[in-house]
């Protein structure tokens, strides 16, 4: 018997998934990500190096801003550019934008229906009002940094190579500044809504991430590796999905909010560290469905660092120079971290500048291998003591913990 | 009213835009009744839809068959970006099927039945066809609304530059030599490129009268910029509509 699972809802982009039972046994999970293949790989092909991250942007509605910096940071190591502090920190800011923009979007619109017992948020808006009100509030703010940083909400093309194409203005970065304090209210009770919820979802062998906190130079793992991605990351093909799937040194791991805060937890800032040591213990539990309380820390995390540069960057002034670029042959690899893990874009760039080899692997690709485990460890557990429509909907919410982002998962590397 | 929105082959921007209208969406609801929405509810209703808004490319079997049922079911179809209206970035990438997939998955078998990524208008008639990567928020909100109550929607048809020239930003093809395709792409996103003092990329599309790629294409060659180079930044977002 095969159980068929969705088309998902509340997730970002199309994808189904079969439970096959035999002998009332759960047999196997899969995963089938069902939106057409897009091809960005073959797209870059060719192109000037200064058009390329406005097109990858165009791989993710909710990531675009990870996917432009890690696209320009990639460009920036085939030409050995290294941009100042000022740059640096507008781009960690950006990143930060797009955490509290895709986080909350997860959390209070995707997620939250599921612990209050509704089938969306706007259904759920008419008893919880206020919840959404809070989560579109933080929503808001993200697309307003994405706005200021990236040049608009969704594809913005103000992030380039070398700097920016418009500086934000010192208004601008005051109303970051403001608004960070106003919001860390709303992010404090959403470690609390989602800290209640129980765990599901299949427990990690490893979690992997970049090695600074949003973005870096090499990634790191639980088990201590420094590396890049080719090291020990391996990709495969699958028969049933337009997306591939990856194992760390032969093992299933994970990536993303839950993953950052297992290996990075020293980074945190003051408030969302104690918040996280005060749910250490669960946390260190490992299911997936963690993944939801750990980005809400992030939300806290994503207002205190946010607070953090805006007022560096408001104390030395903003200089508002781009590092001037030569393109010369070279290699090169961005680690970012989307909201939702770690985006590697790695290009070979010729003489004239332009691009010759494109690889872009993206969180949800690289959590594809723990998503089915998730479904089949989950459905062993459940099956037969639960009716099937539960059965269902439990599943759907393993997937949904993921916050899977289906879209950036179905172009990928030539092998 | 009743409200579908449907999703092809995208990045999920144009379906994610409608949530960024935020309180705006509240006021929306006073007249819609969403019946399917997959990215933002797990309510469905199989029913005849008053509104469908499609969004995306059809890149495989699924979307075609997905398209048809919104076709099907709605007196008003929407298409919804640029990927629906013109094809956008996937609708770009040159070559066969199946040499692309052979590229990418390293095969060339198609057992998930692929297509090549074409935008909805070629494959059903639309009511209405709004542009843009992603389209400007408040243009799905204004046609919604005159939808509901009987308005005809206004349809734009003028240039980048009319709103670039509103801003007063300072035109960067002119005084900068930066390839900027504002002046044959159309209007409606506030000239938002050229607010960051760079040159449009031509997200929302060509022109729909009277437009001039050749003048275009003659103006960026004598500033040096190689034929190949142009030629594909004419196409990106709107496959081969761009002739010159």
């Amino acid at each position: 018997m095969i159980l068929e699972l969705g088309e998902f809802t509340r997730v970002e982009g199309n994808g189904k998934a079969e439970v096959i039972i035999e002998n009332g046994e759960v047999k196997e999970a899969r995963v089938k990500i069902v939106e057409g293949p897009r091809f960005f790989e073959l797209l870059t092909l060719g192109r000037y190096y200064w058009d390329v991250p406005d097109l990858e942007a165009r791989i993710c509605a909710i990531c675009y801003l990870a996917h432009s910096f890690a696209s320009v940071l990639g460009i920036e190591n085939a030409f050995g550019v290294k941009v100042p502090e000022e740059i640096q920190l507008l781009r960690e800011l950006g990143l930060i934008g797009e955490i509290l923009e895709s986080h909350s979007l997860h959390l209070y619109l995707l997620v939250a229906p599921d612990l209050f017992g509704y089938p969306d948020a706007i259904r759920m808006a008419s008893k919880h009002g206020e919840i959404v009100r809070e989560g579109l509030a933080l929503k808001a703010f993200g697309n307003y940094i994405r706005e200021v940083i990236g040049g608009r909400e969704i594809h913005g093309i103000n992030v380039k190579p070398g700097g920016f194409g418009r500086y934000p203005t010192e208004d601008e970065l005051e109303k970051i500044d403001k608004s960070c304090d106003a919001l860390l209210r709303f992010a404090k009770r959403a470690v609390n809504i989602f800290a209640t919820q129980e765990v599901f979802g299949a427990v990690p062998e490893y979690h992997v991430a970049t090695d600074g906190y949003l973005y870096g130079e090499k990634l790191i793992a639980s088990d201590g590796e420094r590396f890049d991605y080719f090291e020990h990351i391996e990709e495969k093909s699958l028969p049933y999905s337009f997306a591939k799937q990856s194992h760390y040194k032969g093992s299933v791991f994970m990536t993303g909010a839950l993953s950052r805060l297992m290996v990075k937890s020293d980074r945190l800032t003051p408030i969302a560290k104690e918040l996280f040591e005060q749910h250490k213990e669960k946390l260190s539990r490992g299911y997936v469905s963690l993944n939801n309380l750990a980005q809400a820390i992030e939300l806290v995390y994503s207002l205190e660092r946010a607070k953090e540069i805006v007022s560096t960057l408001l104390d030395h002034g903003i200089k508002g120079e781009n590092v001037p670029i030569e393109p010369k042959e070279g290699e090169g690899i961005g680690y970012v971290e989307a909201p939702r893990g770690v985006l590697i874009h790695h290009y070979r760039i010729d003489e004239n500048g332009n691009i010759t080899y494109s690889n872009i692997i993206t969180p949800t690709a690289l959590n594809h291998a723990l998503m089915e485990l998730s479904l089949y460890e989950e459905a062993r557990k459940q099956y037969g003591t639960v009716d099937e429509n539960f059965l269902k909907h439990k599943l759907e919410e393993t997937v949904r913990a993921f916050d899977p982002c289906i879209s950036c998962s179905v172009h990928f590397v030539r092998l | 009213m009743k409200l579908g929105v449907f999703e092809l082959t995208d990045c999920g921007g144009c379906a994610l835009n409608i949530l960024f209208l935020y309180e705006k969406l509240f006021d929306l609801l006073e007249f819609y009744d969403i019946k399917e929405f997959h990215m933002a509810s797990s309510f469905k209703e199989h029913d005849h839809l008053d509104v469908a808004i499609v969004t995306g490319t059809v890149s495989c079997q699924r979307d075609l068959e997905v398209l048809r049922h919104a076709r099907n079911y709605s007196n008003y179809l929407i298409a919804l970006g640029t990927c629906a209206t013109h094809g956008s970035v996937q609708g770009a990438v040159e070559g066969k099927l199946r040499d692309k997939l052979e590229k990418v998955y390293g095969t060339r078998a198609n057992t998930m039945k692929a297509l090549d990524p074409k935008p909805v208008v070629e494959y059903v008639a639309v009511d209405f066809a709004l542009p843009g990567c992603p389209y400007d928020k408040m243009e799905i909100y204004q046609l919604l609304l005159d939808l509901a109550k009987g308005v005809e929607p206004i349809k734009k048809d003028y240039p980048v530059c009319i709103e670039c020239k509103l801003n007063e930003y300072e035109c960067v093809l002119v005084k900068k030599g930066l390839p900027c395709l504002g002046p044959i792409t159309v209007g409606g996103c506030n000239a938002i490129c050229v607010k960051s003092k760079l040159g449009c990329i031509g997200c929302r599309g060509p022109l729909p009268k009277e437009a001039n790629p050749a003048g275009e294409f003659e103006i960026l060659k004598n500033l040096g910029y190689d034929e190949e180079y142009l030629r594909r930044k004419f196409k990106t977002f709107a496959r081969g509509e761009l002739r010159w």
